[in-house]
């Protein structure tokens, strides 16, 4: 896994079976890191084993877990994520947590990894997405606000990290009022800080998750938070 | 990629339902928005923006939308491996077969395929039809097709998008409709094609029409674009924009005869973000096994070697038709302007 001399690029993976994967690439393309910043479209294990680091983009759940299932990417993936950062992004997200809700008839795959329960389509249709600005601990101008674009996003159910996994980290809530009606309130007056519905951005080791799209706004430092934050201190490790 | 940030904020208090073209009482017409302040006031979210109207369809990328006509339908596609699913009282082909004027499904058909599956939900309207498609928006449908397989409502007017939260798909033969369309506020754009055909030839012709217009105008000055813009019929702001980015500034999937992988694969090799599937899956012999092939030649349109694999004993296709002037059914890509 560690590289035999310290190499001057880091390969980053787009798992590129369906959705939004080119706005990622775009994206990373104007991070600047101390490192050149690589970007590989993953389709194969042979793709996957090229890379440092994983992101799993914006899509449908559904056909992105079948279209890793057909392509041979499963195991390899579920390998991939006891070693290598990876960040999910919305249904990226769905894929990375370890139980869902509102799954398809007949249940879903999903690759486990990061340990929270999570909702699909947590606010219900498309009428329902929306955009809000975020405060996100850890950005580099972290004064300035992120703006959270949500569509269809699911939503954090539970934190099930049990005591001898890295522990969770929240980096960015909404207001409980945002929260969809369906899922009702936890606590009679809704004020508990602690609720883990509120939360749309959380790290768990060297694992990042999101439930909105950084990738499609013009902001890049999400992308420069997770090579910054979540890649660069494994390479060096 | 990116697509134009429109995000509109502070509009005054709206109607109850959007009102589409012929409505007088001059209310703004923008994107409805739905402020929640947070107990600093500091907060504000959008509902129903452009930018989460095109986010959605970046979200259907690389992915495979198929025509269903019930809920076991849908429930086959979405195994398969489709990214959304259109609800439709009858497939295209069954259109042109039978006649008649098409129209709107039956909102308790189209609420029974949203129960059915986790992936978006979209629904066609007839061209110009904005009741249609306020209807639809009550029922919480993910996508409205405004649609040309539908028999038209208005020869003049398209639907005023604009005025509605829920995002339009709509279909172009060249870069000047595409660009009408998304001007009238569509978030999404699909070829035309010649749906219900099997036939592949229309989609392909509207497909090179567009990226051949869309290279044209990369390479021209400001002042031939003032120009080229008259003569498509096209806003120019948008031309401009599409020159720029060389691409159509929301996302483009190619619609209508498609019925084989190896069509899939053809439009993505064209440069299509992904595909319609109507006719082609549920008039073909063995649905299930042919729809998750497409699934797969969308993704993997660059790999012959898959592509094979994928196309090997799929069943029968379904039966093409010739598209010249005997064509049952008509020209359904002649609609709408």
């Amino acid at each position: 896994m560690q590289p035999a001399c310290p190499r001057q690029d880091v390969t980053v993976g787009i798992l590129a079976l369906q959705g939004a994967f080119a706005e990622h690439q775009v994206m990373f393309q104007k991070v600047s890191a101390k490192r050149k910043v690589v970007i590989v479209l993953v389709r194969t294990p042979e793709d996957l084993d090229k890379c440092d680091a994983l992101v799993i983009p914006g899509g449908e759940s559904t056909t992105i877990a079948l279209l890793a299932r057909l392509a041979g990417l499963l195991e390899p993936l579920a390998q991939f994520l006891k070693t290598k950062p990876v960040w999910g992004t919305c249904a990226g997200a769905i894929l990375l947590s370890s139980a869902v809700e509102n799954a398809k008839k007949g249940g879903q795959e999903v690759l486990g990894g990061v340990s929270v329960k999570i909702a699909r389509n947590g606010w219900g249709s498309q009428v329902e997405s929306f955009e809000v600005p975020l405060e996100v601990e850890g950005l580099r101008e972290s004064n300035r606000a992120f703006h959270g674009i949500f569509i269809r996003a699911p939503v954090v159910m539970d934190l099930t990290q049990s005591l001898t996994e890295p522990p969770i980290q929240v980096i960015s809530r909404i207001s409980s009022s945002l929260l969809p009606a369906s899922i009702g309130p936890l606590d009679e007056d809704d004020t508990d800080p602690r609720d883990p519905r509120t939360i749309v951005a959380l790290r768990q080791g060297k694992h990042l998750l999101t439930t909105f799209h950084p990738e499609l706004t013009k902001d890049n430092r999400f992308h420069e938070y997770f090579i910054v934050e979540c890649v660069l201190p494994t390479l060096l490790s | 990629m990116t697509s134009p940030a429109h995000t509109p904020n502070g509009g005054s208090p709206l109607p109850p339902v959007p009102h589409g073209v012929g409505n007088s009482s001059g209310t703004p017409v923008m994107a409805p928005t739905r402020a929640a302040h947070s107990k600093d006031g500091a907060t504000t979210t959008s509902l129903g923006t452009f930018g989460v109207k095109s986010g959605l369809a970046q979200m259907l990328k690389g992915g495979v939308i198929m025509d269903v006509v019930n809920a076991e339908q849908a429930r086959i596609a979405e195994e398969a491996g489709a990214c959304a699913v259109m609800a439709l009282e009858r497939v295209p082909a069954d259109i042109r077969a039978t006649g008649g004027v098409a129209r709107m499904s039956d909102p308790k058909m189209i609420k029974e395929i949203v129960d059915a599956v986790t992936i978006p939900v979209m629904a066609k309207v007839r061209i110009g039809h904005f009741v249609e498609a306020q209807i639809l928006q009550s029922i919480g449908i993910d996508y409205i097709d405004e649609s040309e397989v539908l028999t038209p409502a208005d020869e003049e007017h398209h639907i005023n998008k604009h005025a509605f939260k829920v995002p339009f798909v709509c279909g172009c033969r060249n870069l000047g409709e595409a660009l009408r369309r998304i001007s009238e506020g569509a978030a999404f754009i699909r070829t035309k094609g010649e749906a219900g055909t099997g036939n592949v030839v229309e989609a392909v012709r509207h497909t090179r029409a567009v990226q051949s217009e869309i290279r044209k105008a990369s390479v021209m000055s400001e002042e031939e674009l003032y120009a080229y813009a008259k003569d498509i019929q096209a806003p120019f702001h948008l031309l401009k924009e599409t020159a720029r980015m060389k691409r159509l500034p929301v996302v483009n999937f190619a619609a209508g005869g498609i019925a084989t992988p190896a069509d899939a694969a053809l439009m993505m090799q064209l440069g299509c973000d992904g595909v319609f599937v109507g006719s082609g899956i549920f008039k073909s012999g063995d649905a299930a096994k042919r729809a998750r092939a497409i699934v797969q030649a969308v993704t993997h349109y660059n790999n012959p070697k898959l592509l094979a694999d994928v196309s090997e004993d799929l069943g029968e296709a379904m039966v093409g038709l010739t598209i010249d002037k005997n064509l049952p059914g008509g020209h359904l890509a002649a609609r709408g302007w």
